[in-house]
């Protein structure tokens, strides 16, 4: 596959979707992602998606490889100065750092952006958090879908009526859309970066992003205050019959329709809900089955490049566009706690044996969790 | 007044300095091809991405078919007249109305395309070809992917968001699956776009060939909706909508509704929260056991809600770590004293329809935001032409 973002390098602790998706497609596009955990501290994707406690659970769970594919992964504790050196050497070598940690972690360590850019003023430095980085909201904590409720995406969501709905811990839907912005932002941020020579810190604030995607019911709404908004169900404006319809079979479809047609439900609950789709797309009528994720697994035609399998087999997340016609070659499945911390440290800075071996024994690396001892 | 001017006098100065930057995407220049008779659902995503683009300072020209885009007309409609949708989709670009089905049409096109970096279009487009053999990078925005019957297959927002799996997620499991609010299927795959349409970039700035990039809705659907299928694909059962039975649930209060979120390790300060001994029980101690008695925790949990305001909610969730979440409508985001004070919704003047106010691109680049232009005019696009 081609390769935009060859030469680019990134120091990634990007953490569960927000943070570690971004620099995953950037990965993808052939940049090389050092991703930067320590034993103290995993990317949380590792514990919740462990799949049993037996040894080495925190290289199995699913939810991480889906993520971190492509990346090179190093164990360094930002706590222990030696850590904290060696990251600040990776700096130098680095054009952009990913990170989604709560405001003030990384200044704490002596890694903030005021720290790294005097090593290197390229630097893109991408800090992407709950509230932003001003603000008398700035160290709020949120998770998903706290987000869904303070953007305002869940007060337009929810069946006619009734109350409002977020998306829920199985989606988490905005810090999906947040990584996509990010990429986008931080790719156009390494371009300039490298044509100026100066490098620049990218405020994202999560909440925003979400309440980005309601631009025109924010507009609408400061223009007009009896401007719906309430949870409009499946309906949509300007749309005069949309919604999801049981059929004879047990499952929903959803259905647009151009022209109202009050005989749609009896439609819809005399057929298979593959009858009825396919009876409805030869009238030119959009219809869908509402698929679950055992559909997704089996519909290969309709996963595109979305799913893809990596050396070891396992499923992981593709890329959410195609390239060339192409989707993303998985050159490396998600690594191991501290799978390239020596291979890194001796390429990029030129440690040797007898430093590697000090830091394993100080504590400064490892490959394995120390949860619980710190 | 003296300390008031002086300290008006170094913003004031910061602020020329930081304008005075050439806006980062200033360099590009990017056509945005609207063909006739393309799905509504198409259009907003192609114009999503190439007004992040126009934000951050591409020229973007946008080129409208006779008529008009048909967002033009589309709700939501603002009280002053024109559309709110239209308006917040097409900031900061210049258009022109091209009659592609004529020679001259296409001619003018082609010599657009001869100047522009990249072309942002959508399938099915009665150019396609003209626009995949020009200089300009193509970058393709279709409903479906190209294994499907892509091009002749009818679409609609709700249908992307039924494929992609995530109507299953969202809803009662006894009642029927729910959509999102907003146009997320269309905003999705129109981020996915611009962050396509910046690899393609950063390729052809680094002197490389940029790859033709092509983004299906009912791929960025799935994408964003991940979980599912690899949830299904590690338990054999895919996950799906909870409502009631679910960890998070949305509460009634004094003055709206509150969302409440806490991770496995939040437990304990939700709890303290809370204050109910009730909650002391053993059988809440595990997420298992939450999620096993879960009617039984909400009805403890609901009363604490029911005679607090939102804001008061927040500060004391807040105060402990608790990332219970209140729910907002677009219009008391107007007010949300975090927007307030980071700037986020901007404000503009429009030549006709005056005063509006919307979100600006929700990124500060070295603490400088984008505030947008306001959206080309009719009348003047079809002068242009």
């Amino acid at each position: 596959m081609i390769r935009p973002l060859a030469g680019v390098r990134v120091l990634d602790f990007g953490l569960l979707t927000a943070g570690a998706n971004t620099s995953a497609m950037l990965a993808d596009l052939g940049a090389d992602v050092l991703k930067i955990e320590s034993g103290a501290y995993l990317d949380p994707f590792r514990v919740v998606g462990k799949p049993d406690n037996e040894e080495g659970w925190w290289n199995r769970s699913p939810q991480f490889r889906f993520t971190n594919r492509n990346k090179r992964g190093l164990a360094l504790n930002l706590k222990d100065p030696a850590g904290q050196r060696a990251i600040r050497e990776l700096a130098g070598h680095c054009d952009l750092v990913v990170e989604n940690f709560r405001r003030g972690v990384l200044d704490r360590a002596g890694l903030g952006y005021a720290a790294l850019k005097e090593i290197n003023p390229r630097l893109v430095f991408a800090a992407i958090s709950s509230q932003g980085d001003t603000g008398p909201e700035r160290m709020n904590v949120s998770f998903g879908s706290t987000l869904d409720a303070t953007s305002g995406i869940a007060s337009l969501t929810g069946y006619l009526g009734e109350e409002p709905r977020i998306s829920g811990m199985d989606v988490n839907y905005p810090d999906q859309i947040v990584s996509l912005f990010a990429a986008g932002i931080v790719i156009a941020a390494v371009m300039e970066a490298r044509r100026s020579g100066t490098g620049a810190f990218l405020d994202f604030s999560q909440r925003e992003v979400a309440s980005f995607t309601l631009g025109e019911e924010i507009l609408a709404a400061s223009g007009d205050p009896t401007h719906s908004q309430r949870p409009r169900g499946n309906g949509q404006q300007g749309v005069v019959q949309q919604d999801a319809y049981r059929c004879g079979d047990g499952r929903w479809i959803a259905v647009t329709l151009e022209t109202p047609d009050p005989g749609l439900d009896s439609f819809c609950a005399s057929r298979d809900s593959n009858q009825a789709v396919a009876a409805l797309l030869a009238r030119g009528i959009a219809a869908a089955p509402c698929n679950d994720g055992t559909d997704l697994l089996a519909d290969v035609k309709l996963a595109g490049v979305t799913l893809v399998r990596d050396e070891r087999g396992g499923l992981v997340k593709g890329l959410p566009y195609r390239l060339d016609g192409k989707g993303v070659t998985i050159e490396r499945a998600a690594p191991d706690l501290g799978q390239h911390t020596d291979e890194v440290l001796r390429e990029l800075l030129g440690y040797g044996d007898a430093e590697l071996v000090r830091l394993k024994e100080s504590g400064a690396t490892s490959t394995t969790p120390t949860i619980g001892e710190t | 007044m003296g300390p008031a001017l002086t300290e008006a006098t170094p913003c004031a100065d910061h602020r020329a300095m930081t304008e005075a930057a050439p806006l980062p995407l200033a360099r590009f220049t990017i056509v945005e091809l609207n063909d006739a008779g393309v799905p509504l659902c198409l259009r907003l995503a192609t114009s999503l991405a190439a007004k992040v683009a126009a934000d951050l300072g591409a020229d973007v020209l946008k080129i409208e078919p006779p008529g008009g885009d048909p967002v033009r007309r589309a709700p939501p409609l603002l009280p002053q007249g024109g559309s709110a949708l239209f308006q917040f989709l097409n900031t900061s670009k210049r258009s022109l109305v091209l009659d592609l089905r004529t020679d001259a049409g296409r001619a003018s096109l082609g010599r657009l395309l001869d100047r522009a970096d990249v072309c942002l279009f959508e399938e099915p487009a009665s150019v396609a070809a003209l626009v995949r053999a020009g200089k300009a990078t193509p970058i393709e925005i279709a409903a479906f992917p190209l294994e499907m019957d892509a091009a002749t297959r009818p679409v609609s927002e709700l249908a992307i968001q039924a494929l992609g799996g995530l109507m299953h997620m969202v809803g009662e499991p006894a009642c029927k699956p729910l959509k999102l609010g907003g146009h997320q299927a269309s905003y999705a795959a129109g981020l996915a776009a611009f962050s396509g349409l910046a690899a393609a970039l950063a390729a052809r700035d680094a002197g490389q060939r940029a790859p033709h990039v092509r983004v299906s809705l009912a791929e960025v659907m799935q994408w964003v909706n991940w979980k599912a299928a690899s949830g299904a694909a590690a338990t054999g059962t895919s996950p799906g909508r909870e409502g009631k039975a679910s960890e998070f649930q949305i509460v009634p209060c004094r003055d709206g509704h509150v969302a409440v979120v806490y991770t496995v390790t939040q437990w304990p300060a939700t709890r303290a929260l809370i204050g109910d001994k009730r909650l002391d029980d053993v059988k809440f101690n595990t997420r298992a056991g939450r999620r096993q008695h879960i009617a039984e925790l909400y009805a403890i949990l609901r009363p604490w809600f029911a005679n607090k305001r939102r804001a008061e909610i927040q500060r004391a969730a807040q105060a402990k770590g608790v990332p219970f979440g209140p729910i907002f409508s677009p219009a008391e985001l107007l007010g949300a004293e975090q927007y307030v004070a980071r700037s986020f919704l901007a404000e503009m003047t429009h030549p006709t329809l005056g005063r509006l106010v919307m979100p600006q691109l929700p990124v500060q680049w070295n603490g400088r935001s984008f505030a947008p232009r306001p959206a080309p005019e009719m009348a003047r696009a079809e002068l242009a032409a």
